[in-house]
């Protein structure tokens, strides 16, 4: 990784190297940071009640959490090369609809229905990515619009009331437990280890690095940087449609602003992770860190009992903190502070 | 604009001749050019079953005969800004409105142009939420202490003393501000009785199962729930924290909790409470009302006694009975599991008020084959009391605001 970067910027422009190696070793640092401070918070959380602190307030973060990490990867890549995805509420309630509807109850059919469903999800994020790429629209706008007609499609085609329920295996699933531990926490596990490998160490992720540090380079390079912009929006559209398939089978069931709460944070918990906003730069480790961060967060201020208000300032206080606390740029700047002082 | 009305009355009338004269000597006189009461129906927003299932009550309603051919109804979604419902109002107005039947998004930021309504000559008929400009009527269950009511059965099936949730509605909004009052006038009498979290749910399922589930990680040893509306999710998350134990809880009408409170599985693992809260059927309440206004066959009431109380439900767990059919037939008042969502709202029917309705109406808005609009019942109107900021801007609310009206207190304070 930290060689190929180095040719990378080498080959294509005269980038400092310094700030390139010093770079690498501040994700590193932010990763362990962000990881420390929420099993901090965990561990501090045992003043405010008892039951906290404990392994069962630990499965519940990582269960809830799941969700929010599932969709911040695909986030997270549409980031990487520079974009912005907020068809993903839509997406996720579109994955969630149909679930609930085609599965409608029963096992039967599900080897077929489960790609089908996601495969409708990907044609959406497909829709995005060629919008992005091809005809230049930003990434902004282009996903809020394939978003709302996303939505309103769910809207006319549930008449307002989803019905349905998910197949008895996925509710199942979401309820089983394998040595006393929740079935989705495995799946959890799997994810971020198939999650990390594509995004930093497999071939497409790496293109898809580069074509976030510099498209230009990218292209002249000879990366179909169009066609990995729209990979990167597919992708995220198939994490969105896992994310409603699997809330549906936690909830035995759809509504239509199911993916309303996962839009924000997604993009905070990459953002929280040390992925830069402006794209080229992050890793999933660090997503999946920010995103047990943020829910950790929540589960705490629903038990302080505070007024409403007060929680909402708070939350929006500790992520601004993670954020000034864990950027490479506050380390670089430390780095430089002592260096002076000496 | 009166004039234009007018003119227009003038010139229908002349067009159909004397028959048309008839008609219009009722408080409303304009009509679309085939002869039709024009009607807006003024929604919110269309996302969840319970505000979708009141509009569908609404357009069944109005493709019922005889309103299949008296009334043309357009439909109106203006999302959650009351902004955006404001230049509604005001565009329904220019048209020629005879009346709006409308879920309003906010209780005192429409009233100057519900105002400007009224003036017009327009009815304006709120269902479920209200504005407290008092030219509206307003249709709603509010006054009738769903809050107070609720938390008492809550404190008798934990006997006074316990660990209790609040699953709350949408942060900053009147009606839930109004039920939590109720609830909390309950709750403060009991020293027994500690409040350990309290959570916005946003009215949903899916918020509800996942704020209760952070809750439960901290207290998962509640002794039960309040809940508003999405109180379905509260059970899952019990289930999902814990198979083996379940709590009492009381919420509002969803399809899934009231088979909850009836399954003998559950009972037998610490399951108790009751169902009430917001029905429906407000909407087609309302609608009726106001098209017997319309049509002559009921005085409109004076300004300041327009504030109409909708009865509130109250199902215990051993009141619970399925329905076979696909309406509220013989008492029952829920339906069985696979046939309507978990999160389907129960109370879309009413024998007495709406006997034309039935599970296709509330589902998809068609009329019931066959059915056809029946009068209101001679007592079905009664008047709500006054509460400031709610239904009313200068008034006092009467001194027993949260008197109880569907339980007793079994323990005492």
């Amino acid at each position: 990784m930290m060689q190929e970067n180095e040719i990378m910027s080498d080959a294509t422009m005269d980038i400092e190297d310094k700030r390139s190696s010093a770079r690498i070793s501040g994700e590193f640092v932010t990763v362990v940071m962000i990881f420390g401070l929420t099993i901090a918070m965990i561990l501090a959380s045992r003043a405010i009640s008892p039951a906290f602190g404990s392994w069962s307030q630990a499965e519940t973060i990582l269960y809830l959490g799941s969700f929010l990490v599932f969709c911040a990867f695909g986030q997270g890549l549409v980031i990487l090369v520079r974009g912005l995805d907020l068809s993903i509420a839509s997406v996720i309630t579109l994955g969630g609809v149909l679930t609930a509807s085609l599965m409608n109850g029963s096992n039967e059919g599900l080897f077929y229905l489960v790609p089908a469903i996601l495969g409708a999800c990907v044609l959406v994020g497909t829709i995005s990515g060629i919008g992005v790429a091809y005809f230049r629209i930003p990434p902004f706008i282009m996903t809020m619009a394939v978003g709302l007609i996303v939505y309103s499609l769910c809207l006319g085609f549930t008449q307002g009331t989803p019905r349905g329920y998910p197949a008895p295996f996925l509710s199942g699933f979401m309820q089983a437990k394998f040595l006393s531990i929740p079935a989705p926490i495995y799946l959890l596990l799997v994810f971020v280890i198939i999650g990390t490998v594509l995004q930093s160490y497999s071939a497409f992720g790496r293109k898809l690095n580069a074509v976030g540090n510099n498209p230009l380079a990218a292209y002249i390079a000879g990366l179909p940087s169009g066609l990995l912009i729209v990979s990167a929006y597919a992708v995220s559209a198939l994490c969105a449609g896992f994310t409603g398939m699997m809330l549906a089978g936690y909830a035995n069931g759809a509504t239509l602003r199911m993916g309303d709460s996962y839009l924000l944070p997604s993009i905070a918990a990459v953002v929280v992770g040390g992925s830069s906003i402006l794209g080229g730069q992050g890793n999933f480790v660090g997503t999946v860190g920010g995103a047990l961060l943020l829910t950790t967060l929540a589960t705490i201020l629903t038990a302080l009992g505070f007024e409403q208000g007060w929680k909402t300032i708070m939350e929006g206080g500790v992520i601004l903190i993670a954020l000034i606390a864990l950027r490479d740029e506050s380390f670089a700047f430390l780095r430089e502070q002592f260096r002076k002082r000496g | 604009m009166n004039f234009f009305k007018t003119a227009r009355a003038v010139a229908l009338a002349a067009l159909l001749g004397t028959g048309a004269h008839a008609v219009s000597t009722n408080e409303a006189s304009a009509k679309t050019a085939d002869g039709k009461w024009l009607i807006y129906l003024s929604l919110s927003y269309s996302g969840n079953s319970w505000q979708s299932e009141a509009a569908n009550i609404v357009k069944a309603l109005a493709a019922t005969p005889p309103f299949s051919d008296t009334v043309e109804l357009v439909e109106v979604i203006s999302g959650t800004d009351p902004q955006a419902q404001i230049s509604d109002y005001e565009s329904m107005i220019a048209k020629g409105a005879d009346g709006i039947v409308s879920f309003p998004i906010s209780s005192t930021a429409l009233n100057r142009v519900v105002k400007r309504a009224c003036d017009a000559g327009v009815l304006m008929f709120m269902y479920d939420a209200t504005v407290t400009e008092q030219c509206a009527y307003n249709i709603s269950y509010i006054t009738s202490g769903f809050g107070e009511n609720t938390a008492q059965a809550l404190v008798n099936a934990l006997k006074g003393k316990g660990k209790i949730f609040l699953s709350r509605g949408v942060p900053g909004n009147s009606v839930d501000d109004r039920h939590t009052n109720g609830a909390m006038h309950i709750f403060n009498q009991y020293p027994g009785i500690e409040v350990v979290a309290e959570y916005y749910s946003y009215w949903d399922d899916r918020t509800t199962q996942q704020e209760t589930a952070k809750a439960l990680a901290s207290h998962p040893d509640v002794d039960g729930i309040w809940a508003q509306a999405g109180e379905f999710g509260a059970i899952q998350a019990l289930q999902q924290a814990n198979p083996d134990r379940l709590v009492p809880i009381t919420g509002e009408n969803s399809n899934g909790f009231r088979l909850a409170l009836a399954n003998p599985d559950y009972q037998k693992i610490g399951i108790d409470g009751v169902s009430a809260g917001s029905p429906p059927a407000q909407s087609g309440f309302a609608f009726k009302i106001m098209m017997e206004i319309l049509n002559g066959k009921r005085d409109a009431l004076p300004e300041g006694q327009r504030n109409i109380e909708y009865p509130l439900p109250w199902v215990p767990g051993a009141a619970v009975k399925l329905c076979e059919g696909d309406a509220f037939e013989n008492g029952c008042n829920a339906f069985p599991e696979g046939k309507v969502p978990s999160s389907f709202v129960t109370e879309v029917f009413n024998p007495e008020l709406l006997p034309e309705l039935s599970l296709a109406s509330a589902l998809e808005g068609k009329p019931t084959p066959g059915a056809e609009i029946q009068p209101l019942p001679a007592d079905a109107v009664k008047a709500a009391p006054n509460e400031p900021g709610i239904n009313c801007r200068k008034c006092d609310a009467p001194a027993d605001l949260y008197h109880l009206t569907k339980v007793e207190a079994t323990v005492k304070p």
